[in-house]
């Protein structure tokens, strides 16, 4: 499943000047990512070398000042150049710190900056079958949180990992120099060390991740308690929420105190005692032996204190690294995962005219038979509407018009050219789709009529003209700030009636000559519907249109009605051909045509 | 380590507990841990003696080193230093492991108090509490509490390390230990002025981080408009843009916050280099011995940590405080629908009474006054007008979600405010507009209507409605998953499942409110043929945006500002041309097949 390394994967979207990221695994791709700024890195790893040798030393020279002491009159002098050679030490200490500490964000942000930039080209090049197949909600926490998660792991993760290792080496390097024989005890502990952070770790983390898994589901099922609390009122299902609740809060319980348990059994901080007393007694027989001075017995102290740097940071960097690696996997995941379609930029350009045959078309979708066997012709400027249940296909078969998904056998043909053989962006710049559910940018109504258009100067006076001609230039100049006015979030929410007519603008303004429309389920009064109809009547004018609505009025109009159920073709034909003939297409009408007959009492 | 940054986004709060209150409440839910509070206490303590023990021990090692070496006192305290080390391990597992157990016990406590609270709500206060807010509080303020509890107890244990520590530096050598304390007040204000800038950094931080996942959000949401437009190019210059400032100020954010420790250290480093210089002199002068002036350098790290967690600690402190008050709020909500009784319900018949009923939501709008409606056994009643003239309110009358403040509700002719609520509800079905469902399969969620209900029952009540035509369009048929909040299944989808849920359910009043978005027509026709099974011989009151549903009414309420304006038929009504008349031509008029454009 892997791609590999150089092979381009397929896309829909590329940008000239991208970096080439190695995503062959998890720690390759990190690896690649951290090597892009090696300047960086190396600054960073130098800078640390330095700082870390001078903590070590101005432990050594504690210990020479103690050994002034015995030297009696010229001690005063001796001290004071020790303490003053300190100072400059833990100066120039500082500036190596603050230069690694710096070079190290540095990373940690043009890494963040450098994953997102590159998952959202990842995401803008994936197929509409891919996003259809993820959550919004997904996607984010892995742009989000597996992002900062990734920076964490590098600043302070990682680099609180290299720090711990200089702080090994470097005292222990320090101890060396005082008499060779003190290595031994440290030696062994930092050996023991490592064994028993690793079995720490490995026991921690699937708690961790439980612990994590569990909160999630607690949430889900509280939300979900609440959010349907008219339900379980109206069900006298109360007792039976507590009970769900409780199950999941009672779970968070059993694995806080699991993950306390492991913690509370840290056992390095229980050979770090051992082995700093055996140091100690070390050190004490060294200095009978006379083979140490006093001040060489203080500093070999300090330098052990030292190890206790490594020894308590270790929970927390390696925790991060943990799950920086694991947010890495999920993002890599996303990045790598195959997409079914690309440019084609050699392929067909042409202007269309809106000619589309189906022959014999199926589709899957997660292996299951979305459309099967669907043959059917739509002649230039005609209008065919698709009438089916919900999950009947009908969306799925005007998405293959456009491309949006490729069939897996037969062929789409449109003015007598297989779509996969069509340039894909004159293809799809040539066709227009207004969306089940609309949706409109957080930005100002021109920009969003004029999206189409690309980011450029937008003509004022033909977005003016699509939105007359969508029914939308009164409502706009109604707000304050006309075709300036910013929707969405941080600005004015539309009605359901009035994002349909934007959209309406949007698609005209590129003057597509294929039109698919998927109306709204919105709902919308008589007034609005009466204006809905006059913009849809107005861009369908001399255009291919495909059809999916609600509205029974409208799809008794059009030129051809394709009747779907469970993605085969059950009829096709005009509306009166259908009522004559179809059973299916009869049901419709049942009722409704009961309230008709009453209607024209009125 | 992460501590010092722990509580920068503490914000202001409406406190509406008082101190002692809060604090009251907050011994209360300790209260049943007391053991294990103890014995977290006395650990805590023991533990900060025997890290004290570590130093002086060496210390005093060392000046048995000095001139005569004593190498058995050594060998002693090398002992006292293992058995020490070994002391402060086991105590401190201890204390961690029965903190977290005593966390763990307070906060499931916690939860389960206010999720039991929330269950006893009516509905008032959910209109008040988003549901987002309200998870929050059961499950992160419950978390950001125990965070809190965690906290404050190993703030306590480091304190305490540093008081003894000073304590043993003042009885060696008073002057020395003031000189290593001039070190303390220097670092509380550097930590302080730290927190100051980084939380003015951090608040930008979280601005542009916001803006990057709007846009990382519209490029997911948006990508189909995206692609059908081709203008990946420009979402993708937008995001490039937004990336690279939330760039620029993670690196400002990343410089403040990388400065801190080397900073600390500097301090720290010339603290060392001063108790080394006057330290040894008054080592010269015999004032001080070798050991113990080992000790004063050894220490003055130590005490510095604790320092900068005290600058950090008050605003986390506040924020535990915060979300512990959030949570009591949520447990000490009155309920404004009270039961007068708790009588049996028998098997009702469905006949509704309303006399004189006054109700408003809050003070400022009265939605009905002295509001007088009859409904008969097997009614079904189609309520029309325009939004906000009360007909929902009529439904969550009935449905007891709000308490009404003058008159009277009767079903059956008894006072609605004696029955057994749980009893009452069984016997009453509700359909909202989009109908909820749970995550799980559909026949879970058809299930749910009864508590004792088997896959029998659901899998016929299934067939019942709209002859089960309906399910050929899922999937897996009634094994079909629902995804979250019924996400997988379409809005029609959602209304049948709901239909057959009712019929499990077998109520004998049905409040029905209407779906104002449109189906497709073939799931439409489905959804009509099983609302004419589920109101067959059933008392309903329906809050119609269907023409369909209206013509099948037995009789048509129409109301305005909480009144009944007209009753009947739709074919009297129209006749009458007033206000349904108009209602139809403003809402209902596109729904019918003829419709042309006006």
């Amino acid at each position: 499943m892997t791609t590999s390394a150089s092979a381009v994967p397929r896309r829909e979207f590329s940008i000239s000047n991208e970096y080439n990221y190695n995503r062959a695994s998890a720690m390759r791709w990190i690896v690649s990512h951290v090597m892009r700024h090696a300047g960086v890195l190396l600054l960073a790893l130098g800078s640390a070398v330095v700082a870390s040798f001078l903590y070590a030393w101005v432990s050594r020279l504690g210990g020479r000042a103690v050994d002034t002491i015995s030297l009696g009159s010229e001690a005063s002098e001796a001290l004071l150049r020790i303490v003053l050679t300190i100072c400059v030490a833990v100066v120039v200490r500082t500036l190596f710190d603050l230069l690694s500490g710096w070079m190290k964000e540095v990373l940690g942000a043009r890494l963040q900056r450098d994953v997102r930039e590159e998952l959202e080209i990842s995401l803008l090049g994936k197929s509409q079958t891919f996003h259809n197949r993820q959550r919004t909600g997904d996607i984010m926490a892995r742009s989000t949180d597996d992002v900062r998660q990734l920076g964490m792991m590098i600043t302070p993760g990682i680099a609180l990992i290299y720090d711990s290792v200089l702080f090994i080496i470097f005292p222990i390097a320090m101890i060396g120099t005082i008499h060779l024989q003190l290595l031994v005890v440290p030696l062994v502990y930092i050996a023991v060390f490592l064994i028993a952070l690793r079995r720490f770790n490995r026991k921690l983390s699937p708690v961790s991740g439980a612990m994590q898994m569990n909160f999630g589901r607690m949430n889900t099922t509280l939300n979900e308690s609440i959010t349907g609390i008219e339900l379980v009122k109206s069900a006298a299902r109360e007792a039976f929420e507590l009970r769900k609740f409780l199950g999941t809060a009672a779970a968070h319980r059993r694995y806080f105190m699991e993950q306390g348990r492991i913690q509370a059994t840290y056992w390095p901080m229980l050979y770090l005692g051992i082995a700093l007393s055996l140091m100690f007694g070390h050190g004490l027989w060294l200095v009978t032996q006379d083979l140490i001075t006093i001040g060489d017995l203080v500093a070999f102290m300090s330098l052990a204190y030292l190890l206790g740097f490594p020894t308590f940071i270790s929970i927390f960097s390696f925790t991060l690294v943990q799950m920086g690696m694991a947010g890495a996997k999920r993002i890599l995941d996303i990045i790598n995962q195959d997409t079914e379609l690309d440019e084609n930029r050699a392929g067909y350009r042409g202007l269309l005219r809106g000619h589309v045959v189906f022959d014999r078309v199926t589709y899957s979708y997660d292996a299951v038979p979305t459309l099967e066997d669907v043959s059917f012709e739509v002649s230039p400027g005609e209008c065919i509407a698709i009438v089916g249940q919900t999950g009947s296909g009908k969306s799925t078969l005007t998405k293959m018009v456009n491309r949006i998904f490729d069939c897996d056998s037969g062929s789409v043909i449109v003015d007598g050219v297989d779509v996969r053989d069509w340039n894909l962006e004159s293809l799809r710049s040539q066709i227009s789709m207004i969306e089940q559910d609309i949706f409109l940018y957080s930005r100002t109504l021109r920009e969003n009529i004029g999206f189409g258009l690309g980011g450029g100067r937008l003509d004022d006076e033909r977005i003016q003209q699509a939105a007359r001609a969508a029914q939308a230039h009164e409502f706009i100049m109604g707000f304050q700030d006309g075709y300036d006015t910013v929707i969405g979030e941080r600005g004015v929410t539309l009605s359901g009636g009035q994002r349909q007519r934007i959209a309406i603008a949007r698609a005209l303004l590129t003057n597509p000559r294929i039109l698919i429309i998927d109306d709204s389920t919105s709902a919308v009064d008589s007034a609005t519907e009466d204006e809905i109809q006059r913009a849809i009547n107005n861009v369908m004018k001399e255009r291919t249109t495909f059809l999916i609505t609600h509205r029974i009025a409208q799809i008794r109009k059009a030129d051809k009605i394709l009747v779907l159920t469970r993605g085969r073709v059950v009829d096709l034909g005009s509306h009166d051909e259908l009522l004559a003939r179809c059973d299916l297409y009869r049901r419709i009408f049942i009722r409704t045509s009961t309230s008709v007959n009453a209607m024209a009492g009125s | 380590m992460g501590f010092f940054m722990d509580g920068l986004d503490a914000e202001a709060y409406d406190r509406t507990y008082s101190d002692r209150q809060l604090v009251s409440r907050i011994i209360a839910q300790f209260k049943p841990q007391s053991l294990l509070m103890g014995i977290v206490s006395v650990t805590i303590l023991m533990q900060s003696l025997m890290d004290t023990a570590l130093p002086l021990l060496t210390a005093r090692g060392v000046d048995a080193m000095v001139g005569e070496a004593n190498l058995q006192q050594g060998l002693v305290l090398m002992v006292m230093i293992f058995i020490a080390g070994a002391m402060g391990w086991v105590y401190n597992y201890v204390r961690q492991r029965q903190t977290s157990r005593v966390v763990a016990n307070v906060v499931f406590r916690m939860r389960q108090q206010a999720f039991a609270a929330i269950m006893q709500r009516d509905m008032s206060f959910y209109d008040e509490f988003p549901s987002g807010s309200i998870v929050s509080r059961v499950t992160s303020d419950t978390q950001e509490f125990s965070n809190t509890v965690t906290l404050t107890l190993n703030l306590a244990s480091q304190l305490l390390l540093v008081l003894i520590l000073l304590g043993v530096m003042f009885f060696i050598h008073v002057q020395l230990a003031l000189i290593s304390m001039v070190l303390l007040p220097l670092v509380t204000v550097a930590a302080l002025s730290f927190r100051h800038i980084a939380r003015n950094v951090t608040t930008q931080v979280r601005r542009i981080l916001a803006q990057v996942n709007t846009t990382v959000q519209e490029t997911v949401t948006g990508i189909a408009v995206a692609k059908n437009f081709r203008q990946e190019r420009a979402i993708f210059d937008t995001f490039q843009d937004v990336n690279e400032r939330s760039y620029g100020l993670n690196l400002r954010q990343g410089f403040v916050f990388a400065a801190i420790f080397p900073i600390l250290f500097l301090l720290s480093g010339m603290a060392t280099a001063m108790l080394l210089y006057f330290g040894g002199h008054l080592a010269f002068a015999g004032e001080l011995t070798t050991g113990e002036w080992f000790l004063f350098i050894t220490t003055v790290e130590r005490l510095m940590f604790p320092m900068t967690s005290i600058a950090s600690f008050w605003s986390q402190f506040q924020l535990g405080m915060a979300a512990a008050e959030r949570v009591f709020a949520l447990i000490d909500t009155e309920p404004l629908v009270v039961q007068h009784d708790n009588r049996p319900v028998p098997l009702l018949e469905g006949h509704i009474q309303f006399r004189d009923v006054h109700f408003r939501y809050s003070e400022q709008e009265q939605v009905l006054e002295d509001f007088n409606l009859d409904i008969a056994p097997g009614e079904t009643v189609a309520l029309v007008g325009h939004t906000g003239a009360g007909k929902s309110s009529l439904g969550k009358l009935v449905a007891r979600f709000y308490e009404f403040q003058k008159g009277l509700l009767l079903v059956d002719g008894i006072d609605i405010r004696s029955f057994d609520l749980d009893a009452y509800h069984r016997q009453l079905g509700m359909v909202a507009q989009s109908p909820f469902l749970f995550s799980g399969t559909v026949r879970d969620n058809i299930r749910y209507g009864r508590e004792d209900a088997t896959d029998d029952v659901a899998e016929k009540a299934a067939h019942a409605v709209g002859g089960g035509f309906w399910l050929r369009s899922l999937p897996q048929g009634l094994d079909t998953e629902t995804g979250e909040m019924g996400s997988s299944l379409s809005l029609g989808q959602r209304q049948l499942v709901a239909l057959a849920r009712l019929l499990v359910q077998d109520p004998r009043m049905i409040i029905l409110d209407e779906a104002t978005a449109s189906v497709d027509p073939l799931t439409e026709a489905q959804i009509q043929e099983g609302l004419d099974l589920v109101l067959r011989d059933r008392t309903a009151i329906v809050i119609a945006h269907r023409l369909s549903t209206i013509q099948a009414a037995d009789r048509i309420i129409v109301m305005r500002h909480g009144r009944i304006i007209e009753e009947g038929s739709h074919d009297s009504l129209m006749l009458q041309g007033g206000h349904y008349a108009e209602l139809y031509a403003t809402y209902f008029r596109h729904h019918a097949m003829d419709y042309e454009l006006a």
